[in-house]
């Protein structure tokens, strides 16, 4: 049943041609404070399925109900791409503030003294504080990762969808920023979807976990 | 059929000889028809080449930079060349590119904006590049016919005609930029729910930024090369002195001039591509001799590998 606390697909089908849908028959029902790991083949459809929960695609078919409408509104969402969608000639501090306007303002005035706080704390969760001034272009890829988790943090979103966001960490920062991703699901009784390819690594975030595949998308396990 | 394969194979191993020769015999044919067949005065021409060198530009007349008689120079000694024609017209081009530049780009980047597919809709994108297209269709020196018409003779008239010009000339490169726009960056922006404005100035314009300026500085430098043509038509600049010693066949004085800009072209030339070479990114370039900028470009490129 939608409502405006979970996210809701019905007899969703997804993809970028009509007759040539990559994922069909989604069906599930995600609650506030679950993690969801998706894992499948590589160009099975999980990132076009996040990129549809973001409202970035509309659905070919069915309903896609984001907290009890058909797309999010401002702020409801932080994205994190598999390409991160960092801006790299901006600062560490330009690109985390980007999210906190989007949480935190209203389009038509996008400044508020708060956000400058909330990316600070964010910047500072991951550990790159001393970064602050950083153009991204010069960060290693496993910091420009956790700049794009700063970003999603500093916006406070109430779904996360990340495309293997974990990639590239080495063995510490990545139990870092693990555990700061799920504090922040806990203590803000947000949702989570990851498409993950570890399995290890899925099962010990995730609490549920689907595998896309043939077309569909399978509830696999429900920890 | 085997006859077939062999010359399909022989085409494709002189494919590239064939095709030069097929362009190099229609170019000939063209300016055939063009000269109506009348090749002697094209190898009559280094004569004449010759003639009009030896005995009328050359040697330049520098007295171009020399103060006029009119006003009295005010500065003295080694400063009095900044009261010569071709000082005054010289700095007078290079205002007028830079007021041009500076205006030109301002205005072409909200116009680039509405422009690039990948920010808005069909409906304004369309007319917004037909807008840009129109600016460019006619060339710098069109638009300073018009200027002159409208508001009379002058750097005023240049000012206007450049920036036109360069709205529309800059308006499609910033576009094509803005279009070059890493997908992710826009999927993260959007899905998190940012406005136009906020999407344009907070993201587009942070990450094509290193472009625009090395595109804006190149402008600068093309604008100055063709504000020495709009003098001609009466919108300030040194044209208006190239185009008073034309009509009095003075060759060796407009031949000063032309050294002139050649020289300004060149510093600005090395100027440019040194101010490119600071915002394009953060590979560590190997400096160069200032000389290797009058080497083509797959030369210097072949420099940098080594």
């Amino acid at each position: 049943m939608a409502s405006t606390d979970n996210v809701v697909v019905r007899s969703g089908s997804v993809g970028y041609k009509r007759n040539e849908p990559l994922l069909s028959g989604v069906n599930f029902t995600f609650n506030p404070g679950e993690i969801i790991a998706i894992n499948g083949a590589s160009g099975i459809g999980k990132t076009t399925l996040l990129k549809t929960l973001a409202g970035l695609l509309e659905p070919l078919e069915g309903d896609v109900n984001v907290f009890g409408k058909s797309k999010p509104r401002r702020g409801e969402v932080g994205y994190i791409p598999q390409r991160l969608g960092l801006i790299r000639h901006a600062s560490v501090l330009h690109n985390v503030m980007l999210g906190a306007r989007a949480g935190h303002t209203s389009a038509w005035f996008p400044f508020s003294r708060s956000c400058r706080k909330f990316s600070d704390n964010a910047i500072d969760s991951v550990g790159i504080l001393q970064k602050l001034r950083t153009p991204v272009r010069k960060l290693s890829g496993g910091q420009q990762r956790r700049v794009a988790v700063a970003r999603t943090l500093a916006q406070q979103p109430r779904l996360i969808l990340a495309d293997e966001f974990l990639a590239e960490l080495d063995e510490e920062t990545l139990e870092m920023v693990m555990k700061v991703v799920l504090d922040y699901v806990s203590e803000n009784n947000a949702i989570m979807i990851l498409v993950e390819h570890d399995f290890e690594r899925a099962k010990r975030m995730a609490n549920r976990l689907f595998t896309a595949k043939g077309g569909e998308l399978v509830e696999i396990f429900d920890f | 059929m085997r006859t077939l394969s062999a010359i399909t194979s022989l085409w494709y191993q002189w494919r590239w000889l064939g095709i030069f020769i097929i362009l190099l015999s229609l170019a000939i044919g063209v300016t055939n028809s063009a000269i109506e067949g009348n090749w002697e005065k094209l190898f009559d021409s280094p004569r004449n080449v010759q003639t009009f060198f030896t005995e009328s530009l050359w040697p330049p007349d520098w007295s171009v930079l020399e103060p006029q008689a009119y006003p009295v120079c005010e500065e003295s000694g080694w400063l009095d060349f900044t009261c010569s024609t071709a000082w005054i017209g010289l700095l007078e081009t290079l205002k007028i590119a830079f007021v041009a530049t500076v205006f030109g780009m301002l205005i072409s980047y909200p116009i680039a904006l509405m422009a690039a597919e990948n920010l808005s809709p069909a409906w304004i994108s369309y007319p917004a590049r037909a807008l840009l297209a129109a600016l460019r269709s006619l060339p710098s020196i069109l638009w300073a016919v018009l200027f002159v018409i409208m508001i009379g003779l002058g750097p005023l008239a240049g000012i206007m005609a450049m920036t036109l010009y360069t709205i529309g000339y800059l308006g499609k490169l910033q576009y094509e930029v803005i279009e070059g726009v890493a997908q992710p960056q826009l999927d993260a922006s959007r899905a998190m729910g940012h406005g136009w404005l906020e999407r344009s100035f907070g993201v587009i314009l942070p990450e094509s930024a290193n472009n625009l300026i090395s595109q804006a500085v190149f402008m600068f430098e093309y604008n100055f090369r063709h504000g020495t043509v709009i003098g001609i038509v009466g919108a300030g600049g040194i044209g208006y002195y190239i185009n008073l010693y034309l009509k009095f066949l003075q060759y060796d004085k407009v031949f000063a001039y032309v050294i002139v800009i050649f020289v300004v072209v060149l510093i600005l030339d090395v100027l440019s591509k040194y101010a490119r070479s600071l915002f394009n990114d953060d590979k560590v370039r190997k400096k160069h001799p200032w000389w290797t900028i009058l080497l083509p470009s797959s030369i210097t490129q072949k420099l940098e590998e080594e």
